[in-house]
């Protein structure tokens, strides 16, 4: 077992330096001694899968595992926990491909409000890989640490159960974890991004080694192609000119050329009531005449962003260009909750606008976009519901269609 | 629901633990499963918290001299674990009742033991086994038997500067057995009534020993050889564990009048407190008896 390193003593006012792996991701937190693991999960990491109840160890939302074995997360300083495992719920399964006992979960109807629901996913976790034998009677006791207010239990135990008897001593572990990107509202950073962090403050002219994109599956994978009216020759002048190409960006602006194809910058997004500010770098990894390969990575007080954007363009029959982006998107934080089909159908729009800034800036337009204003809120807003809409009507008509 | 700041350190020994906390106003914290919803309520407002979980001298659990040494920032899911703490059965009985397993995962032993709620299962199970606390601070080192370690509700002997550095459970000897009961409204509450029992059979003698908790300040152990012997002259040296509870029915209302001197609560009255211990001392003496027995037979027929 490990033990943490001792620690000088440090005054109510000051902040303890505390180290995590959580999800698979090193963290490194300066936090007051007195905040929760649940607080720090949730506000310093942006990681609000975590619920907190009752905050004194009554209700077991906020349950964790901490080294493999649950515990409360509201009843642990995280302070204590340097050099500890933490997996929360995010770690066990992603939506495209959930753990066994979430989508036993869902088939069996255990959740009604789900606020209850993290904190019996990680009960029954640790109970399930810690006591694989374990029997249905014995189910209500053994999860009895974690409160339902909806008295949903039955539908809970039904699934409990389910997964129980389908995977006897061999759960499959916690399928989402890897290094990301962690962000929360209050200040607080994995140590790549502390690194690109102190550029900004310190030394301008600093980048890192590399942008190291997280494990596994994208938040966001997109590809767009859109048709442009400018002809292979005009649009390889925007990709051969990365100024210009950043003023096709909608809300982007390029700060800083750091050498070496590394740029430095600031893209701001409105949307509906959100704004969101991402300040950045982003790495040009290959750059010709009809293809840029480039990797981003930024961060706002809402979350971050990392991404590997694949652009080409080819030439089209009878004239004009076809533009192809393919982008993997890693969202972490408030705006990774924010919604993933909606932040998809948002990330398109930007996408089919950059298309068009595009064409105008192969065309010769000096300011493709108007420069770093944010793009516009309500008309995105209003071409993505839009679009759902006529998915939705689709959808219709298409069962009414099977129906008849 | 937020604990008032305090200021922190985690020192890498125990001398360097014990001289924060000569300091005023320090507190240890070890898995903090008591203490923390304590700060959370802003119940303790402590200047300094002393995080001991840095201490690897704390962390021991061996054999040592026929006794099991538990350190103090030894889990209670480590003791439900490792192989070594099964020398001690009636801890190993008790554990499943604390808390829940989120609970156990960070809480240990020797902590639930210095915080000494009346209700709580692992102060009773010292109390029943006659462990021994060591508790250390800088003037030294001293032993305080668990009789005389419990001295009220949430009190101990132990002075604000010294730390609870281990508990020292006898091990199980050939012959003995044990009883764990309680009765909760919810699994992992506090117990309403609970017992924790210790029977000795060699060659025809007995004792038997019974400690009650959640009905009074401190542990109640009572010594209920008598109501045993009596018990075993009606259905003979080898009863059944449902004759013998039958049997042993008979005595414990008595038992547990003398028992529980808590006033009630809102949870349950004292004559209720007293019906429960007297039906959970019954099935639990019976069960220890029996084992003791089993465990008597079979150290002869080695």
């Amino acid at each position: 077992m490990n033990l943490p390193q001792p620690h000088a003593r440090t005054e109510a006012d000051q902040a303890v330096d505390v180290n995590l792996t959580v999800n698979g991701t090193e963290v490194a937190l300066s936090l007051p001694a007195r905040v929760t693991l649940s607080d720090a999960l949730r506000d310093h990491l942006g990681l609000t899968g975590t619920h907190v109840g009752c905050e004194h160890g009554i209700c077991g939302m906020c349950t964790v595992l901490v080294d493999g074995d649950a515990a409360r997360a509201c009843l642990l300083f995280a302070v204590q926990l340097d050099g500890a495992e933490i997996t929360t719920v995010e770690g066990l399964g992603w939506p495209d491909e959930l753990h066994p006992l979430q989508e036993s979960f869902g088939r069996h109807h255990g959740l009604q409000c789900g606020f209850c629901t993290p904190g019996f996913l990680m009960s029954s976790y640790d109970l399930l890989t810690h006591e694989p034998e374990v029997q249905r009677d014995d189910l209500s006791t053994e999860l009895s640490g974690v409160l339902c207010r909806c008295t949903g239990y039955r539908n809970i135990i039904d699934a409990v159960d389910d997964v129980a008897q389908a995977h006897r001593g061999a759960l499959p572990g916690p399928g989402n974890c890897g290094q990301r990107t962690l962000v929360g509202r209050t200040s607080a950073t994995t140590p790549a991004a502390v690194a690109a962090e102190s550029d900004v403050e310190e030394e301008p002219t600093e980048r890192p080694e590399e942008i190291e994109l997280p494990a596994g599956a994208p938040t966001i994978h997109i590809d767009v192609t859109s048709q442009l009216a400018s002809g292979p020759d005009e649009v390889a002048h925007v990709f051969g000119d990365i100024r210009l190409l950043a003023r096709c960006l909608p809300g982007a602006e390029l700060t800083d050329e750091l050498g070496a194809d590394w740029y430095r910058g600031r893209a701001r997004i409105a949307l509906g009531p959100m704004r969101m500010a991402f300040t950045g770098i982003a790495h040009i990894e290959e750059q010709t005449a009809d293809r840029i390969v480039m990797r981003a990575q930024g961060k706002d007080t809402g979350g971050g962003a990392q991404a590997r954007i694949v652009m080409s363009a080819t030439a089209v029959e009878g004239g004009g260009t076809a533009l192809r982006a393919e982008a993997s998107v890693f969202l972490t934080g408030r705006i990774a909750g924010f919604g993933r089909s909606l932040a998809g159908d948002v990330s398109r729009r930007m996408f089919e606008e950059f298309a068009r800034a595009v064409d105008r800036a192969a065309a010769g337009e000096e300011e493709p976009t108007a420069g770093t204003r944010p793009p516009g809120a309500i008309s995105l807003l209003v071409a993505t519901i839009l679009d759902r809409v006529r998915a939705f009507v689709r959808r219709l008509t298409t069962r009414g269609a099977h129906r008849r | 629901m937020k604990a008032a700041p305090f200021a922190y350190v985690r020192p890498g020994t125990v001398a360097d633990v014990v001289a924060e906390l000569s300091q005023e106003g320090s507190k240890v914290i070890a898995g903090g499963q008591s203490l923390v919803p304590v700060l959370a309520m802003r119940l303790g407002r402590p200047a300094q918290l002393i995080d001991i979980n840095a201490v690897r001298d704390l962390n021991g659990l061996a054999l040592d001299r026929g006794a099991l040494r538990v350190g103090a920032t030894v889990r209670q899911r480590r003791m439900q674990r490792e192989q070594i703490a099964a020398g001690v059965p009636l801890v190993r009985l008790a554990l499943p009742w604390v808390g829940h397993r989120e609970v156990r995962s960070r809480g240990t032993v020797c902590g639930s033991i210095a915080h000494a709620d009346p209700s709580a299962e692992l102060p009773a199970v010292a109390a029943c086994l006659e462990a021994t606390m060591v508790l250390t601070s800088q003037r030294g080192t001293r032993q305080v038997s668990a009789a005389d370690f419990f001295t009220g509700a949430l009190s101990t002997v132990a002075e604000p500067d010294e730390l609870l550095s281990d508990v020292v459970f006898p091990v199980a000897k050939p012959g003995e057995g044990f009883g764990f009961g309680e009765f909760a409204r919810r699994h992992g509450d506090f117990a309403l009534a609970g017992v924790a029992v210790r029977v000795r059979t060699s060659e025809g003698s007995v004792d038997a020993r019974l400690t009650c908790f959640g009905v009074s300040d401190v542990p109640v152990t009572v010594d209920v050889s008598q109501q045993l012997r009596a018990a075993l002259e009606k259905t003979g040296s080898d009863p059944s564990r449902p004759d013998l509870q039958s049997a042993l029915a008979a005595h414990t209302p008595g038992v547990a009048a003398v028992a529980v001197n808590t006033g009630g609560d809102s949870h349950a009255s004292p004559g209720y407190r007293r019906r429960l211990i007297s039906v959970l001392a019954a099935r639990e003496v019976s069960r220890a008896y029996v084992s003791a027995r089993l465990s008597e037979s079979e150290e002869r027929s080695r």
